[in-house]
């Protein structure tokens, strides 16, 4: 029985759906670390003006451990 | 007992990928060149060691949610919707490629993508629930702790309706005269099992990498809008 | 008990305020019906086959629709959240939400049925048949309830509902489908799918009432 085409067919979607699935994702995640990063910045900047009150505050319950520690402020 | 879950959890970027890729690879050499060649279903029966691993981790992913869920509405942590989101994620692509791979196989060997068996069909509507809780997820932001509380709700009541959407199908279709398409399955040969294995192997690697990478995804869009939330209440006062 | 009597005739006022969106629903369910009639040519031919699915399926979406509707006002007003702040407790406001939409749904469904019965000339007032509305009812309307009460604030409920609800309820769709066509002599014997019906009823019904003081925790 030769069906060798719908093996190919059927491996073909699986790794092109994964493709496709991961290379949204690290756009998602790329785009979501710049836009922390400049956000973080805009932080920091307003913290020079105001009193540094509510440094924990930023981020969510529990935002430690949850992006990788990277682009912290740089003042 | 959590310190240590912590400490295993900082090796997910040095541990997961290369194994997922190992064992995936490993897996694509098994199923195409390793295994034998099925007599009857002849070469397409090799998209089984795709098929029955994403359809059973699928499974994993959903209670991965269903258990994030209940975490989340017992502590009222937001960390947990992210996790319950990152799993149902994973849990539907792993259902669409069961779906996809399944539907592929039954061309060639039943002459027809889709057929109203009872496990398509129950597997299709745990598709559309899921689906369905991702969308509402998705409607409100990463934040909102109502809409998350909210679908965590969904999730628990769609994994508890599992059983009964299985046990009904399986009543609709074999209360029903049909023609039969699944032949009780001979025992496998040895090595088809050993690829079976290294099949499970690799999409529980894969389905614990992605689903680390995409809830902290979730955890990255969460701290977005709590920077967001941050700066408007810095710029108001 | 009597807290859930008080909220009860409270919700049964309020739908009968309410009622514009109640006579949408009813009026929605007739048109459906007229729809498939249309669609399936109902008019000729023996429409036994066909009823089951046709009165079920106005009924989820009858049910579903009336869900959000019914809900709507009171979340607007904030009254619903008043509530939740009494001391009559979580559950006995679910049940008395659930026991009011269960008898204008099942008023709804009634006079479906008394219409199909005059349309198509089948008798559908038989008792076992009204035994399988009020069990089917009684099941998707507590998820619905459910799904309806705690998400109102969720942006997008009215559209998310059916999405989110439809899928849960394909057992109950099934056992009551070919329940009626069993009762309608399609086939033999209404029990399984009478036994798969109230499995989950009582399920639903569970689930509701023991996750809503939970969704309603502020």
């Amino acid at each position: 029985m030769d069906n060798i085409e719908y093996l190919f067919a059927g491996f073909a979607v699986f790794w092109a759906a994964l493709f496709i699935y991961l290379l949204t994702l690290q756009a998602r995640i790329r785009s979501l670390h710049r836009e922390i990063e400049h956000l973080e910045e805009r932080l920091a900047a307003s913290e020079g003006v105001t009193a540094p009150a509510s440094r924990d505050l930023r981020g969510a319950p529990g935002a430690s451990g949850g992006a990788p520690a990277r682009g912290t402020t740089n003042s | 007992m959590s310190t240590l879950l912590l400490r295993v959890y900082d090796w997910r970027w040095s541990v997961l990928p290369p194994v997922t890729g190992i064992a995936m690879m490993a897996m694509i050499v098994g199923a195409l060149v390793a295994a034998p060649r099925e007599i009857i279903e002849g070469e397409v029966q090799r998209l089984m060691y795709l098929h029955v691993p994403s359809a059973v981790i699928m499974y994993l992913a959903f209670s991965v949610t269903a258990f994030a869920s209940v975490m989340f509405l017992w502590k009222r942590d937001i960390r947990w919707d992210a996790l319950a989101r990152g799993a149902a994620v994973v849990g539907v692509f792993l259902c669409g490629m069961a779906l996809a791979t399944g539907a592929i196989w039954g061309k060639p060997i039943w002459g027809v993508y889709w057929t109203w068996d009872a496990r398509l069909t129950a597997t299709l509507v745990l598709f559309l629930i899921y689906s369905a809780y991702l969308l509402a997820r998705s409607v409100a932001g990463p934040l909102d702790e109502q809409a998350a509380r909210y679908t965590a709700i969904f999730a628990i009541i769609g994994v508890a309706d599992i059983p009964i959407i299985q046990m009904s199908v399986r009543w609709w279709r074999t209360l029903h005269p049909q023609p039969i398409v699944f032949q009780p399955t001979p025992a496998l040969p040895t090595e088809m099992l050993a690829v079976l294995a290294l099949g499970f192997i690799a999409i529980a690697a894969l389905a614990a990498w992605l689903i680390v990478l995409q809830t902290e995804t979730e955890r990255a869009a969460q701290r977005t809008s709590a920077l967001r939330a941050e700066i408007d209440h810095r710029e108001i006062a | 008990m009597t807290s859930l009597t008080a909220v009860v005739a409270k919700d049964l006022r309020l739908a009968w305020r309410n009622r514009a969106a109640w006579l949408s629903a009813m009026a929605f369910s007739t048109i459906a019906v007229l729809t498939y009639s249309f669609a399936f040519d109902l008019a000729t031919g023996d429409v036994r086959p066909l009823l089951p699915g046709v009165l079920w399926t106005t009924f989820l979406f009858a049910g579903v629709f009336a869900a959000g509707q019914s809900f709507q006002e009171e979340v607007d007003d904030g009254t619903f959240d008043a509530l939740l702040f009494s001391p009559v407790g979580a559950t006995t406001i679910f049940l008395g939400k659930l026991t009011a939409n269960l008898i204008a749904l099942l008023i709804i469904e009634c006079s479906q049925l008394v219409l199909a019965t005059i349309l198509f000339d089948v008798g559908l007032l038989t008792p076992e048949l009204l035994g399988i509305v009020v069990i089917g009812t009684v099941g998707y309307v507590s998820l619905t309830t459910l799904l309806a009460t705690m998400g109102g604030h969720v942006r997008g409920r009215s559209v998310l509902l059916p999405v989110l609800s439809l899928p849960l309820l394909v057992p109950l769709l099934i056992g009551a489908v070919r329940a009626t066509g069993a009762s309608l002599g399609l086939e033999a014997g209404t029990a399984p799918w009478m036994l798969l019906l109230l499995v989950f009823a009582i399920w639903s019904t569970l689930a509701a009432v023991l996750l809503f003081p939970i969704a309603a925790e502020q």
